[in-house]
């Protein structure tokens, strides 16, 4: 059993600034959440569900581990 | 002044005022007949919603005309994860509250109308705890 509490990091704030400059609140229409949701994800602050990070990863075209990933 | 916090704030005043208002029309609660207390508690509980909506509408308003743009409330997963914490810290105040007025109103002779009174409070105060607690979550 992993005890061990992980630190989960992204990549959503650089992925925003590769896709022509994304805003908080565009990618906050995409995913349908509110924007100060974002902000607390991008300063891992909180932990999407699973849903929402499949839906930010699908939002960058990308897949879910290359956005969201432990902090070894 | 994200909205979250703005229409917590407004709540945590709404419910304020109402409190003070019930706590200034019962100052004299042990000459009063129960009747009359139920009425200003009534009345009260009646009060704070009503502030609680147009104090909603107010401070929306007035973040609009500031800031020149109408902001959604938008209600996602987080905001309902912060709502399950505030409940959890609502209802352990207002369940330690109501053991808490049984057992005075059954060993300790605690008349009814202070009981109700007591009861009626405690409700408030574990609402603005939890509101506090929300706004510590959101900020």
């Amino acid at each position: 059993m992993i005890k061990k509490k992980i630190h989960i990091e992204n990549v959503v704030r650089k992925l925003r600034f590769n896709n022509n400059e994304m805003t908080q609140q565009e990618l906050a229409e995409l995913v349908g959440v509110s924007r100060q949701t974002v902000v607390a994800i991008e300063k891992y602050k909180y932990t999407p569900s699973l849903d929402l990070a499949f839906k930010i990863a699908l939002a960058f075209d990308m897949e879910i581990q290359e956005v969201f990933f432990i902090n070894q | 002044m994200n909205i979250k916090i703005r229409n917590t704030l407004g709540e945590i005043t709404g419910a304020s005022i109402a409190m003070i208002w019930m706590y200034s029309n019962l100052t004299e609660a042990s000459t009063m007949t129960i009747q009359a207390v139920s009425k200003v508690l009534a009345q009260g509980i009646g009060a704070s919603i009503i502030l609680i909506i147009a104090l909603h509408i107010i401070f929306n308003i007035l973040s609009s005309i500031i800031s020149g743009k109408y902001e959604k409330d938008i209600d996602d997963e987080r905001d309902k994860i912060f709502e399950l914490y505030a409940l959890q810290a609502s209802s352990a105040i207002f369940g330690i509250s109501l053991i808490i007025v049984l057992v005075l109103l059954g060993w300790f002779n605690l008349t009814i109308i202070t009981g109700l009174i007591a009861i009626t409070f405690s409700g408030f105060i574990a609402s603005i705890v939890s509101l506090f607690l929300k706004i510590y979550l959101y900020r």
